[in-house]
């Protein structure tokens, strides 16, 4: 009976004695930050994050850009989304804080990386990692600052007491600091990678669009010239393939997805399309469809939904499960930078007769099956021509509401669409409000933009 | 009854206690020491007997000379005898029954008569880590002891302590068969996260959520305590901010073994409101105010003649039936207690289920007059089937709409639209609105697109939502306790406690290929499974002391605990199948495991100390060090005093007839809760992050910021309390009143989203509630053969957010599509609803099709202009009620006459407010048709109701909570049976249920969005309802 008495105290004792080590316990399923980044692997890790990251950017992007223009509208006229086709977006909008909140994380992971990158000693893939992050970061930037204009610009990893950082730069210096991270990216990145992944190629077509924006027209001239003849990429025979072959030769940059996968699918397919006639988001607008050209039928067989004739049918999902669609997004791609190359050729003014800018408006037009401009220098590619094929060629990937901007004529052709409905629309719907949820924690930093 | 010292005094090596660094280990050693003074004198034997109030004799009262060991128990006839001198004071005591004490002078022969102490002042009340007689209580306690509780008819035993503790609010927020209810002991204190109290049985601490209480059987609960105040909690450290309920559970008796049989049956059902109007009553409702005439929609809904009662289709009633079995005795040296119990509660909703099995063991055993050890042991199983969408989705469908197809109906079915999709409609299959758009009411027949339209929504019917849905939760636990109890002195005792929980939880949820508008590409099937282990290890030293007037009562302890968690899910979807609802490979779109582990190790100890059976106190003290807090603050120190004065043992007042019992209290101490706390959010973690790049590369990212100051939320509070018992107790009462401030919330608290990230875990915030507790308990009447009592609660709970860490204003909402605000501002309550005060209605000629849908109503409502300045706008937003009551009570009857006992009770809350949604559903608000139409003139001044206080309703609420009438059959009829009791009743639950005015729908109670996040607190879109039960029940003992 007494040894079982001693037993007990001394091992109650043992175990006061043992038990305090046991309060430091490792996480089992992920890693403690204090000692990663430390080789070439975790650092490609981070690189990869980057991408993850991306990922969420498209998910509602369409509802600032194609909802929120004369392109779609929603079906239900329901909360958050009816704000954006009615030009009536509140500071409290959950579309745009998220839209914020991804771009600025894609942004950081990019920053994490560039802070990150000593530890990598092979040169090739140093300097590929710092393209890749600058490439994203600037994308992200310049989502922002299309979306939301003078935006802070973040080019360092900081916390929440960095406030320095909180607050907004003017347009003007967000863009030059874009312009730079895209032109060291176009050295640093090679032509070629996996698919998905940044290249020089990528590089150089976003910061062409970014010179656009700036009305550096003789730069992203240059940009594009050699772009378009470095025969890296080319159109698809066949408008279709551009989205259902994907990895094509005509995508410059691609944010990719995988069907039926939890983690790794997206669902602006839905609500791009099927979602449409139901819950209805991205759903067509009278006057989207009343302008569209009869004869282009093999673009307007892939704008419509085969089921219903309002609704997109653009990134109609191959998956089984209908919110867990693996279609990739397209960010960049080849009739992109051939308009983009008559814009900059145009150079601002109302129309152009330079053959060269005709040649790149033709192609784009050949492949559609549709009438093209003599190139003898007898007819005349206005602006009218060229945003009239941005708006068909790339409808629903979210050129709209950019374009209209870079255009000059958003405030014109948006006005009267919105008399149309008896929206109230004004020149400040032109820029989203910020979200008021970020103002609030902005320790005073952040400041409206005028009319929210 | 005497006690003898041990024959040898037991050394305690030093080392064996090196890990109780405690104040108490010097005066230990020295008082464990101490003999019994043993003094000769003149003994001579004293005799009597003692009886009851009414003469009848007290078998088994005790007699005790004070100030030494000596005492005897009375006989049968209520005799006694015990060896006492001159001078001596003798207590005379009997359980329930007040103590009497007498001085032996010349005479040998004192009879008592013992009054009942209707305060019962004697009752042990558990606490943490010991137990007290509730006379010296100076915390906020209070014990529900289980005389009936298991006769009410619900299947969790948390549902039958409504109304029974003042403090606690119990809120059936989502009473479907099985579902846990809200509890909160004096307000909501966090922020983040919910404030479940801590739950504790049999001394282990099984954690905050209120799992466990699912499983457990209400006939295997003796008693239930609820610790309230910071002091009385404190001792549980960081977890006791948010109060805890005690659970102890029937232990074994010495004696015969007794049999018990303990059974009820209910039928529930759903009361029958107006809210949903029929097809016949909305077509004269039209032809009243539509010239007689009916729009072009009704007359085809006319002519169609369906009529579907969708409220009765949707909540069906159901049966609850529970059968309990238990063997009960024991030796002098080894008791047990076994039971089994099973339980099946068909829910009130259509699929909705619960079921129960229940094992349990309770043994007690005596190695030797020293050592005791014993085991708890009780597995259980429970399986639930949740109804699958929203109440407001089950009652939004039109009621023209039939359930199937059938002979008649299927001649209106469109077999054009959408592209032939039913074409091949069948008699049986469900029917859905947009089957029966687009007909030809000239032609009578389907057109090909130039009919009348009578959808109002391209969704699925809502039978086939529920039936093609299933979703279950499993739950397999094992708790399991053991103890050893060794003696070291008389005063002393080590106590081992070995014990913890293991928990298996599955949860199912399969939607079929018909469930969906969407067919096979909605179909899903999900399943996941978590498992918790969780160890405790305790050792504790207690000692309980008797000199004269001082009383001391110490424990110091160690202890620690351990979680291991493991989490696995499975994800498939993508069915074209309806057979089969596990999960094939083909058809898994995703999966995961992770694993945790949390450890805490705490240091205990607390004296209490009485002088005079009149001046008490308390002190308390705990370390607890925790694997979640960050490594600044890695223990927590949790200290508490509190002190009581018993005015009634003072001279003055001592042989008061009026005043029976009177003592003040106060209390104050510092409390914690940590289980908002993630078991690695200190630590700044990597990921893995899957992408669709080429090779699906995963990369790895960081997912949160560290913080290496993490720590517990704190709770500071303040107690003071006054009881008050008269007339021997028949009356007795108590008021407290408290000041809880919850300090260093952890808040996610939003940070800039430039940082890349959108929150920041930190401790910042505070939260404040004062309030106040009210019971008074009357025994009204209490003869033998009829007894009447009434006891009565009022709790008052003010909830004020005093600090928001400079996020004050902020507004949240729960749902994106139906955005109505919260605010959490600085002054106010954690959450308010906000939003425009509605002036009135848009007139029907603004309307588009005012008579269509059926029970329809315009989404817009015009609104105040609060500040005057002509435009509608977010500044005429304001503070538009809080989801937290201002007072909550009960009232319960007990009346026994003769062999028939009735017992009642009503209970309430007034004040609190709910933001209901399903509003929006009854009242189909949302369609167009009830747009405003062009010429309406005034578009900028009215905004949606789901913005305005029309959808924030009062959800006080008076019910007859329950009700149950008895019959024991007589001892000599029962008897003949070799029955120990047989008893009969009939009970019921809810039979009245009063709602206020103006609430709309089927719970006020109920919230059952955003239920975690405290900030959108009280949003109502389809909770299961309030249901009534009328069971009958028996209980037999043999």
């Amino acid at each position: 009976m007494q040894k079982l008495i001693y037993l007990s105290l001394l091992s109650s004792a043992l175990l006061v004695i043992g038990c305090t080590e046991r309060l430091d316990l490792a996480p089992l399923s992920a890693i403690g930050e204090n000692g990663f980044y430390k080789n070439v692997t975790e650092v490609e890790g981070a690189v990869i994050a980057i991408y993850d990251g991306l990922q969420d950017v498209p998910q509602r992007e369409f509802a600032l850009t194609e909802m929120r223009s004369d392109n779609t509208r929603t079906r239900s006229s329901e909360g958050d989304w009816a704000q954006f086709e009615s030009f009536d977006v509140e500071p409290t909008n959950t579309a745009i804080a998220a839209y914020w909140s991804a771009n600025y994380n894609v942004i950081f992971r990019a920053n994490r990386v560039l802070e990150n990158l000593e530890v990598v000693n092979s040169t090739t893939l140093k300097s590929q990692f710092e393209g890749e992050a600058r490439f994203t970061r600037a994308l992200a930037h310049f989502n922002l600052v299309q979306a939301f204009g003078d935006v802070p610009l973040v080019d360092q990893v900081i916390i929440q007491t960095d406030s320095s950082y909180f607050d907004r730069d003017p347009v003007a210096t967000v863009l030059s600091t874009i312009a730079a991270d895209l032109s060291a990216a176009r050295t640093l990145l090679p032509a070629t990678l996996d698919y998905g992944r940044a290249t020089s190629g990528a590089a150089s077509a976003l910061l062409a669009k970014v010179m656009l924006t700036q009305g550096d027209y003789a730069g992203a001239e240059g940009v594009l010239n050699e772009l378009t003849t470095s025969g890296a990429y080319a159109l698809e025979a066949s408008y279709r393939d551009v989205f259902y072959n994907e990895g094509n030769g005509e995508v410059i940059f691609a944010i990719p997805y995988l069907d039926d996968d939890a983690n790794e699918s997206q669902d602006f397919s839905f609500e791009m399309t099927a979602g449409g006639a139901i819950s209805g988001l991205n759903y067509m607008t009278d006057e989207f469809l009343a302008a569209m050209d009869p004869l282009d039928s093999m673009r307007n067989d892939v704008l419509l939904s085969p089921a219903h004739p309002a609704e997109g049918g653009k990134f109609l999902t191959q998956s089984a499960d209908a919110r867990l669609c693996g279609n990739d997004w397209i960010v960049l791609r080849y009739a992109d930078v051939l308009l983009l190359q008559a814009e900059a050729i145009m150079a601002g003014a109302p129309s152009t007769q330079d053959l060269d800018a005709i040649a790149a408006y033709n192609e784009v037009r050949e492949r559609a099956n549709l009438s093209t401009l003599a190139v003898d220098g007898s007819e005349t590619l206005t602006r009218e021509m060229l945003l009239f094929e941005r708006r068909y060629e790339l409808a629903f990937e979210n050129h709209r509401f950019n374009d209209l901007l870079r255009f000059g004529v958003a405030e014109s052709v948006l006005s009267e669409f919105a008399a149309n409905y008896s929206f109230p629309f004004t020149a400040t719907d032109l820029l989203l409000p910020i979200p008021q949820g970020e103002i609030n924690v902005s320790q005073g930093k952040l400041s409206q933009n005028p009319g929210y | 009854m005497t006690m003898k010292l041990p024959k040898k005094t037991i050394f305690i090596k030093p080392w064996c206690l090196m890990g109780f660094l405690l104040l108490l280990c010097n005066p230990l050693a020295s008082w464990a020491k101490t003999d019994p003074i043993i003094v000769d004198q003149v003994v001579k034997t004293i005799s009597g007997t003692i009886s009851d109030e009414n003469g009848e004799p007290l078998a088994g009262a005790t007699v005790i000379v004070r100030g030494t060991a000596k005492g005897t128990l009375s006989n049968n006839e209520g005799g006694y005898s015990i060896e006492a001198e001159a001078g001596d004071v003798l207590f005379f005591s009997y359980v329930g029954y007040t103590q009497v004490e007498r001085t032996v002078g010349d005479q040998s022969k004192i009879d008592v008569a013992l009054e009942p102490d209707y305060a019962q002042l004697d009752e042990v009340v558990v606490v943490g880590y010991g137990k007290q007689k509730k006379s010296h209580l100076t915390g906020s306690i209070s014990k529900v002891t289980n005389e009936s509780l298991d006769q009410i008819p619900m299947s969790r035993m948390d549902d039958a302590l409504v109304g029974q503790v003042a403090g606690v609010n119990i809120q059936s927020t989502n009473p479907a068969a099985g579902e846990a209810p809200v509890i909160r002991v004096r307000g909501q204190g966090s922020i983040s996260f919910d404030s479940n109290p801590l739950i504790v049985v049999d001394g282990i601490a099984v954690g905050t959520d209120a799992d466990f209480l699912s499983s457990l059987d209400m006939n295997d609960v003796e008693s239930i305590e609820v610790l309230k105040d910071a002091a009385s909690s404190a001792i549980y450290g960081s977890r006791g901010a948010n109060g805890i309920i005690m659970i102890t559970t029937k232990q074994g008796r010495e004696g015969p073994t007794q049999f018990s049989y303990n059974a009820f049956v209910g039928v529930k059902s759903v009361p029958q409101n107006d809210y949903l109007t029929t097809v016949d009553d909305w077509l004269q409702y039209t032809r009243d105010n539509n010239n007689g005439e009916l729009t072009e929609r009704l007359q085809y809904i006319e002519q169609l003649g369906t009529y579907t009662d969708w409220q009765d289709v949707m909540m069906d009633g159901g049966m609850i039936q529970s059968h309990s079995v238990s063997a009960r005795g024991g030796t002098k040296s080894t008791s047990f207690r076994a039971a089994m119990s099973y339980l099946n509660d068909e829910g009130v909703l259509l699929t909705d289920n619960f079921e129960k099995i229940n094992f349990r063991l309770n043994l007690d055993t005596k190695v030797s007059e020293r050592i005791k050890f014993g085991v708890v042991l009780n597995p259980s199983h429970t399986e639930q089937r949740r109804f699958p969408i929203g109440i407001h989705d089950a009652v939004r469908q039109n009621p023209w709409l039939p359930l199937y197809l059938d002979e008649n109906n299927i001649q209106y079915v469109n077999r054009f639209r959408e592209n032939g999709r039913w074409a091949g409609a069948q008699i049986g299959d469900y029917a859905m609105e947009r089957m029966f758009d687009d007909y030809d009411l000239a032609a009578a027949m389907p057109s090909e697109g130039s009919g009348t339209d009578i959808s109002g929504t391209s969704n699925q019917s809502a039978l086939a939502k529920v039936l093609e849905r299933d979703r279950r939760k499993f739950q397999t636990k094992i708790f399991a306790n053991s103890y050893l109890n060794i003696n070291l002195t008389d005063d002393l005792f080590f106590r081992q406690t070995v014990g913890g929980d293991f928990r298996y939880t599955r949860n199912t949820r399969w939607a079929g290929i018909e469930a969906s508008r969407n067919g096979p590409a909605d179909s899903e099937s999900i399943l996941d499974n978590a498992i918790q282990f969780h160890t405790v290890y305790e050792s504790t030293l207690n000692f309980n002391k008797t000199m004269g007037e001082h009383e001391l009562n110490a424990v110091a302890g160690f202890a620690y605990e351990q979680w291991n968690r493991n989490y696995s899910e499975l994800e498939a979807a993508g069915y074209d199948f309806d057979n089969i609802q596990t999960i094939p490979a083909a058809n898994l779109v995703g999966g995961e495991s992770s694993a945790a582990q949390e450890g805490l190790v705490s240091y205990l100890s607390r004296i209490n100390y009485v002088y005079g059976n009149r001046y008490l106190l308390s002190i308390s003290a705990r370390w607890d060090g925790s694997s979640k807090f960050g490594p600044d603050n890695k223990f927590g120190f949790f200290p508490a005093v509190s002190a009581g004065w018993r005015v009634s043992q003072e001279k003055f007042l001592r042989d008061n007839e009026v005043i029976y019992d009177l003592k003040l209290r106060g209390s104050y101490g510092i409390t914690g809760s940590n289980s908002g706390i993630g078991e690695y959010d200190h630590i700044g973690l990597i990921s893995p992050v899957g992408t669709a790049l080429g090779g699906n590369a995963t990369g790895f990212n960081a997912v949160n910021i560290s913080n290496s100051a993490l720590r517990w939320e704190k709770l500071v509070e303040t107690n003071v309390g006054i009881d008050l018992a008269l007339f021997q107790g028949r009356i007795a009462t108590s008021f407290d009143y408290y000041i809880r401030t919850s300090e260093d919330l952890l808040l996610d608290l939003p940070i800039p989203s430039v940082t890349g990230f959108q929150t920041a875990l930190v401790n910042k915030g505070t939260v404040e509630n004062r309030g106040f507790e009210f019971e008074l308990t009357s025994r009204n009447v209490a003869s033998d053969n009829f007894s009447w009592s009434t006891s009565f609660l009022l709790t008052h709970n003010k909830n004020t957010l005093v600090d928001f860490a400079g996020a004050s204003g902020l507004i949240s909402v729960v749902d994106s599509k139906r955005p109505a605000e919260w605010i959490a501002q600085e002054g106010y309550p954690i959450s308010s609803f906000y939003g425009y005060v509605v002036k009135e209605d848009i007139p029907l000629e603004y309307i588009r099709d005012p008579f269509f849908p059926i029970n329809g109503q315009s989404q817009d409502i015009y609104v105040r202009d609060l500040n005057g300045d002509g435009i509608i706008d977010t500044d005429d937003r304001t503070f538009l009620g809080s989801p937290y009551p201002d007072f909550i009570w009960s009232v319960n009857n007990i009346l026994k006459f003769g062999n028939f006992d009735f017992s009642f009770m009503f209970q309430g809350s007034q004040g609190a407010e709910v933001r209901n949604i399903s509003s929006q559903y009854i009242k189909q608000e949302f369609s167009s048709n009830q747009d405003y139409n062009a010429e309406f003139p005034d578009g900028d001044l009215v905004v949606q109701r789901i913005f305005t206080n029309d959808d924030i309703q009062d959800a006080s609420y008076i019910s007859l909570r329950n009700l149950n009438f008895g019959y024991t059959l007589p001892r000599v009829a029962v008897e003949k049976l070799r029955i120990k009791k047989l008893r009969v009743y009939l009970g019921a639950q809810n039979l009245l249920y009063i709602m206020s005015e103006g609430y709309e729908g089927w719970n006020p109670e109920g919230i059952d969005q955003g239920l975690g996040n405290p900030l959108t607190y009280g949003y109502q879109r389809g909770p299961a309802p309030i249901f009534r039960t009328l069971s009958a029940g028996v209980n037999l003992s043999f």
